[in-house]
């Protein structure tokens, strides 16, 4: 029923700006509202498992929104959501989470020294930083990883690895490769420690 | 319970690489394949696609140079992603696409306009698009389906044939994520060609496996090894006269700005080996070389720049354009991302001799790289020679096709 109701908004949102009208953060703070439910009302994610997206840089919500849209990325939540969304509409809500201020969620549990440690170390050799940047807070297409909740980036790390997600290009297949699920867990919570 | 979990990775990492049990290392697995050698600190990586429609407005057209005498208009818009053309009998286009998916439609209107419609969506790279006559090949990855008589139903796709099995490519798995995505392309034996790119930036690997270009009869059946050594090929040709296969090459990353170069191979013999990962034409790989000699390899015919990411290549057979382009060689680069400064973004054209000597490559189509800014406005993926002799150009990165043109 909300679905319904917010998919008719944004139709008639995508409907009403002009082609000429650029990616517009404004339009997208209206659209995002139902978004709130689950990545939280300042876009940090108050639920597991369900990404934060305040400070995601905007291509990337922009191209996982069409993948999502596409039937490409396999997460059954989403999928209503996404599809036949409109480019104008994802453009929007890409522009307006990428002005929220990122941050970790509330309730982040309290650092593991030794997994911190094991996943700093992982973290090195596997060269997340050049593509995520020093301080993992992304660029262009590449998700900003630093905060990111937990469970979230464990279970995004799995499905890169056994090959059931892939991005717009392979590299993060390629990337964690090999990884055991505790390698994975000690990168998890060692990015999701970094502010 | 978090020791647990560092010992079990631990474990696993000195189990995976016992050579260096030894040393008093981290908790940290090998370097994935594709990430050998690139210099700590870097931070080059591949460009972001762009997979949302670009507003006419946006689209580069008056960016774009051609010789005198040409002119370069916009054909179609409005396609994400697109890359491969295929041309069915009646002169419906078929795009083929990376990341986003899909497979378009193109028709042209009585008044020269285009009409586009998404023939398929919802495919794993469907990038390798090969016409064999009235039926539609679809090389996605690792799927092969045919769609029959495309033409007859053109508000409706037809509900594909699955050969997969048949042909029994490897999986994005088996490639480990790496050159998985495909060209495809009929051969004048009436044989289907395409790449088995490597399965990693540069690694050991079966080279009766990976780094490959085949062939096979079209219901998948008769596998030939076409060339060796070939670590990812995305555009492929036989030259009209000869019947050479032709195909361009993409040469391996992390090592310089300037080589290996990407390069056009001339496969004057079923099954030669072109080097890969030992050499690149007289370039030996430092850390893949095997102490090999590089001249007991097949030499490119030419090089075309390092990283410029060569793909879709066409000779020219049609007539509109002069006669000195007849049964020379388009190519589409598509441009550099493993580059300090960027190359590429742009359609040369390689000039051969009677002899099929390549004797010069020169530029055709320019604009889209802004050197001075070092930003790209489109990249070009795929040329293809329509059978009134115009020149489509593929623009990925904008989603449009540019038609190229001649008037004396």
């Amino acid at each position: 029923m909300i679905l319904a109701r917010w998919l008719a908004a944004a139709l008639l949102a995508a409907a009403t700006v002009g082609v000429a009208d650029a990616q517009d953060a404004r339009r997208g703070a209206e659209l995002a509202i139902p978004c709130a439910q689950c990545h939280g009302a300042n876009g940090r994610s108050q639920t597991p498992t369900i990404p934060s997206l305040a400070g995601q840089p905007a291509e990337f919500i922009t191209i996982q929104m069409i993948l999502l849209r596409e039937g490409l990325r396999d997460a059954p939540v989403m999928a209503p959501f996404a599809a036949n969304l409109p480019d104008q509409v994802i453009e929007d809500l890409a522009a307006y989470f990428a002005t929220l201020p990122p941050g970790p969620p509330e309730e982040r549990r309290p650092r593991d020294g030794a997994l911190f440690a094991a996943g700093q170390a992982l973290s090195g050799p596997r060269r997340c930083a050049t593509c995520h940047v020093a301080d993992y807070g992304g660029r262009n297409q590449i998700p900003r990883i630093a905060a990111q909740r937990e469970e979230y980036l464990e279970t995004a790390m799995i499905a890169y690895r056994d090959g059931t997600r892939a991005g717009p290009d392979t590299q993060m297949n390629g990337a964690v490769v090999g990884l055991t699920d505790a390698q994975i867990a000690a990168l998890a919570h060692y990015l999701s420690q970094l502010d | 319970m978090a020791f647990r979990r560092v010992f079990f990775g631990l474990a696993a990492a000195l189990m995976a690489a016992p050579a260096l049990a030894q040393a008093p290392a981290p908790a940290a697995a090998p370097v994935p394949g594709w990430a050998v050698g690139r210099p700590e600190g870097s931070t080059l990586a591949p460009h972001a696609p762009r997979l949302t429609a670009t507003p006419v407005d946006q689209v580069p057209i008056a960016a774009i140079r051609v010789p005198a005498g040409f002119q370069a208009e916009l054909f179609a818009h409005g396609i994400p992603g697109v890359r491969a053309i295929a041309e069915a009998p009646n002169g419906t286009l078929y795009a083929g696409t990376r990341g986003i998916g899909r497979v378009y439609q193109i028709r042209r209107n009585a008044d020269g306009t285009t009409a586009t419609r998404v023939f398929a969506q919802g495919l794993p790279n469907p990038s390798g698009l090969v016409m064999v006559g009235p039926n539609l090949m679809v090389f996605a990855a690792n799927r092969v389906l045919r769609y029959d008589n495309v033409e007859a139903t053109p508000d409706a796709t037809p509900t594909p044939v699955d050969l997969t099995a048949a042909f029994g490519l490897p999986t994005e798995q088996e490639h480990g994520g790496n050159h998985f995505w495909k060209f495809a392309e009929l051969g004048p034996d009436g044989r289907i060609y395409t790449n088995v790119g490597a399965p990693c930036n540069v690694c050991e690997f079966d080279r009766d496996r990976f780094a490959l270009l085949v062939s096979f009869m079209p219901d998948g059946s008769d596998r030939r090894i076409e060339a060796r050594g070939v670590r990812n090929s995305v555009g492929m040709a036989h030259h009209p006269v000869t019947r050479e296969l032709w195909a361009t090459n993409h040469g391996r990353d992390w090592i310089g700005d300037d080589s290996p170069e990407d390069s056009l191979l001339r496969v004057r013999r079923t099954g030669e080996d072109f080097g890969f990962p030992m050499c690149l034409g007289s370039w030996a790989d430092p850390e893949h070389n095997r102490g090999r000699a590089c001249a007991e390899f097949a030499q490119p015919a030419a090089l075309l720049g390092g990283h410029t990411a060569v793909l879709g290549m066409r000779f020219y057979t049609g007539t509109m354009f002069p006669e000195a382009y007849r049964n020379q060689i388009f190519v589409a680069r598509r441009g550099s991302w493993n580059r300090n400064r960027l190359s590429g973004y742009d359609v040369v054209v390689a000039r051969l001799d009677a002899q099929g000597n390549v004797t010069g490559v020169e530029p055709f189509l320019t604009g889209l790289r802004d050197d001075a800014n070092q930003r790209f406005l489109d990249r070009p993926a795929e040329v293809h020679v329509m059978r009134d002799g115009s020149l489509l150009v593929s623009g990925e990165q904008m989603g449009a096709i540019y038609r190229i043109t001649y008037r004396q």
